[in-house]
């Protein structure tokens, strides 16, 4: 550990797995004390165990962040329990499901990504507003506000397969910028993060399908996908951490290089 | 031939009135609602988001639903500019017009195959009735063409541009009218600006 967020505070939504564990993950090892929100304790806990096993500080509070009252809940607790927050990272996400457009189903393509990644990013911001701002507030080197949204290139360039899933992506993207310009006075940045790694849902599609594996390291000018921890983790670092206190309303795509179209 | 404009307003009726098309089209505007729009996004309840983003968002997917089937060759997505700069106390509005804007990109992968051109035209934020100081383009740029409160802004850093009457130039209509010809078949999954240069 290097100490990079000692005394900081952090929450990290989704992290009972693939990206969010991997942020999570990161964040701890720098000295952040780390709220893994998960919508079962059962990968949430296993992970905050396995943080402070590691020698870090970490909780699992169960949250679901298409419900807003449980959002504000893990917000209340993690306040309640760490004394302030100062990170807030939104990742958790459900739906995605490959449709054509013409024949997706509101609710069966629609309302699932619409609840977590819309919704819960501004039901994320509403709830961590006033704890980012004072966060703000502290002296130099004692606090910053920082919100993480993590999108994805498809919400840059479309998607042919999962038409909705882009839409749902861009929203967080226009989001984002929306609240660097409302939140720059009180000193909080917002920015998004837009990965390609090996989440358990991608490794699982490598599995099953090994051309899609190859196919995508061809693209990628850097030949892989992206670790959890060492490649999307590190990324959320620097934008959570003071060497990113004048960038803001940013997206950062990490993916190797295969999205080049900002 | 045919053209429909989904959505109602000002600019709706603008549209529904002034394009001429060359090929079936759909327009598609999507509510929004500026009066109410302008909400710190501290304050925003669940309501507002179902109201500002969810109902309007969806209604957007159903016309372009609705436009391939009823065999629109040409589908004209129009969002303000605020879509891509964000804005102050806009986001649930921002969200709705990005979310709009980058759903032209997926449709035009998915609907090339149809021969069916998608695209985005921006447009300044007034046409929305959003504030364009809180969200509106954002640069220490001078736009290209310039409208009086502009030029005043601008006068001692620009040398070129031509004076805009407010709106005349701004006008979609002309642009929209293009995207709907024979000749816009190979440009899809695009967003032309129209604003005067504001954003670059």
């Amino acid at each position: 550990m290097s100490g990079r967020l000692q005394n900081r505070v952090a929450i990290v939504t989704g992290a009972g797995q693939g990206v969010g564990e991997g942020i999570a993950r990161r964040l701890a090892a720098e000295g952040a004390r780390v709220v893994i929100a998960a919508r079962r304790a059962k990968t949430g806990e296993p992970v905050a165990q396995s943080i402070r096993d590691s020698g870090g500080e970490a909780v699992c509070i169960v949250t679901d962040v298409a419900d807003s009252t449980s959002v504000q809940t893990c917000v209340d607790e993690t306040v309640g329990h760490f004394g302030r927050l100062d990170i807030m990272v939104h990742n958790a996400f459900t739906g995605g499901r490959p449709h054509r457009l013409e024949d997706a189903d509101l609710t069966k393509h629609w309302e699932d990504m619409s609840r977590t990644a819309v919704w819960a990013s501004l039901v994320c911001a509403r709830a961590s507003f006033s704890h980012l701002a004072a966060s703000s507030a502290r002296p130099a080197g004692e606090g910053a506000g920082r919100l993480v949204l993590v999108t994805s290139p498809s919400g840059v360039e479309g998607s042919a397969n999962i038409p909705l899933y882009s839409a749902a992506k861009a929203a967080q993207r226009a989001i984002a910028k929306s609240l660097a310009r409302e939140w720059g006075p009180q000193g909080v940045t917002v920015n998004c993060l837009g990965p390609v790694a090996g989440s358990p849902a991608l490794i699982q599609a490598f599995e099953r399908n090994p051309a899609l594996q190859s196919a995508i390291e061809a693209r990628t000018p850097l030949g892989r996908v992206g670790d959890i921890t060492a490649d999307i983790g590190s990324v959320a670092l620097f934008l959570a951490s003071d060497d990113a206190a004048f960038v803001t309303g940013q997206t950062l795509i990490c993916d190797g290089g295969s999205f080049l179209g900002l | 031939m045919s053209l429909v404009v989904f959505g109602s307003g000002p600019l709706a009726d603008h549209l529904r009135t002034g394009v001429v098309v060359e090929e079936p089209s759909a327009i598609i505007v999507p509510a929004i609602n500026a009066d109410s729009s302008a909400i710190a996004t501290h304050e925003l309840d669940d309501a507002h988001i179902e109201s500002l983003f969810e109902q309007p968002m969806r209604s957007v997917i159903q016309a372009f639903q609705e436009a391939f089937h009823s065999g629109s060759r040409r589908i004209v997505v129009i969002v303000p500019t605020t879509s891509m700069s964000g804005g102050a106390c806009y986001a649930a509005t921002a969200a709705l017009a990005e979310a709009s804007r980058v759903l032209v990109k997926s449709a035009a992968r998915q609907w090339g195959q149809n021969q069916v051109s998608v695209n985005a035209v921006s447009v300044e934020p007034r046409w929305f009735g959003i504030d364009p100081m809180i969200a509106g383009p954002v640069s220490i740029a001078a736009p290209a063409l310039l409208n009086a409160t502009q030029r005043e802004r601008f006068s001692e850093q620009v040398l070129l541009p031509r004076d805009l009457n407010e709106f005349e130039a701004l006008d979609p209509v002309p642009l929209v009218t293009w995207l709907c010809s024979s000749a816009a078949g190979t440009t899809t999954g695009q967003t032309l600006v129209c604003d005067g240069g504001q954003w670059m």
